[in-house]
């Protein structure tokens, strides 16, 4: 009787343990179970410098969706993003490449624009800024200057 | 006979508009571009001193060519375009290609001799960007893309993109700040104001009325 209880115990205890180890690594691994939520767009950049799977998409500074995968196509970036379907983008929307803070992580930031038409799911985001490189900005100035 | 004529002739005309299509649409919104941008920097009017006014009206004619003013303006004003009534948005285009003018386009006269390369082009539909290396005299590259599409048979500038910094989201960031921050009248009220301080300064040079 002692033993069963203590037993139960235990078990309780493991399996509460795995619970909040799930949850963890949901949350900080940023594996969403909102995979097949929302739609996707993509977009193409010449550079993405630093921005990565997993990477928010942010409008106002808002969440919006998640970078789902970036790859290479002709040589520059194809990002696919999932965005949460009660979102819409009009087609005139800017894609930017920006940073947190000087030296932060690398997010994407969407300024809407005033376009009637909406981009569909699987569509793509034309408007495209890549991500200012300091140090080439800089170097460039610095070496320009003879 | 009679086939190989036929066929002949079907690849004849067949040939022959290939051609035809080919110049018109390998490198268009390029060249359109080239001519235009060569013709402002080889006007020797825009680069004489004063007459600033006779300055400003040949720079509005060929900027005309080159940019549409109003898409540029409805994209930098992004979802506040929506709401404003006809009269509204044709007075903020206005007030938005004289910004423009006032902030780039009166520069020219400090053009001195950059070079021009035109790297390359991508059409997507009716929708172009051409991309474009300016060289400085220290030897400095930068950069500059230019966002076209199509209007008619004329390609137009909508969005110009410096080292990678697009001239209509810089706008549509600062339009929105002052917009949802104040009010679009207020907006309206700064650029006139602006616009209105700069034709000011030109008036006392000139010392005339108007």
């Amino acid at each position: 009787m002692e033993r069963t209880r203590v037993n139960v115990a235990v078990g309780l205890f493991v399996l509460i343990g795995m619970l909040a180890l799930g949850y963890l690594s949901v949350n900080l691994g940023r594996v969403s179970f909102l995979g097949g939520v929302g739609y996707r767009v993509t977009a193409e950049f010449p550079s993405v410098g630093g921005l990565k799977p997993g990477s928010t998409v942010e409008i106002a500074g808002v969440e919006i969706g998640r970078v789902e995968s970036i790859a290479l196509k002709d040589y520059q970036a194809l990002v696919t993003l999932r965005i949460d379907s009660r979102i819409k983008l009009q087609e005139d929307s800017i894609a930017s490449i920006k940073t947190k803070g000087l030296i932060g992580e690398k997010y994407l930031r969407i300024s809407p624009g005033g376009s009637e038409k909406i981009i569909p799911p699987g569509g793509r985001i034309r408007e495209v800024e890549a991500p200012v490189d300091f140090e080439e900005l800089l170097s460039k100035y610095i070496f320009g200057k003879v | 006979m009679a086939t190989l004529g036929r066929s002949g002739w079907v690849f004849a005309t067949g040939l022959a508009m290939v051609l035809a299509a080919a110049p018109a649409r390998a490198g268009q919104p390029t060249d359109q571009l080239r001519v235009e941008i060569d013709r402002v920097l080889d006007d020797p009017e825009l680069k004489r001193e004063g007459r600033a006014r006779e300055r400003r009206v040949e720079i509005r004619r060929i900027a005309n060519g080159i940019f549409d003013f109003e898409e540029t303006a409805r994209r930098s004003l992004a979802r506040h375009w929506a709401p404003r009534t006809p009269a509204e948005r044709d007075e903020f285009v206005q007030l938005f290609a004289d910004l423009l003018e006032r902030s780039y386009l009166s520069k020219i006269e400090l053009y001195g001799g950059e070079r021009i390369a035109y790297v390359g082009e991508t059409i997507d539909g009716d929708t172009a960007i051409v991309k474009t290396k300016i060289t400085t005299r220290q030897g400095t590259e930068i950069p500059v893309d230019y966002r076209m599409h199509k209007r008619g048979d004329r390609w137009l500038v909508y969005d110009v993109i410096i080292e990678g910094v697009s001239l209509v989201a810089n706008y549509r960031a600062q339009f929105n700040k002052i917009i949802t921050t104040s009010s679009y009248a207020d907006l309206v009220k700064k650029m006139r104001a602006k616009q209105d301080e700069v034709l000011g300064d030109e008036k006392q040079k000139r010392t005339s009325q108007r």
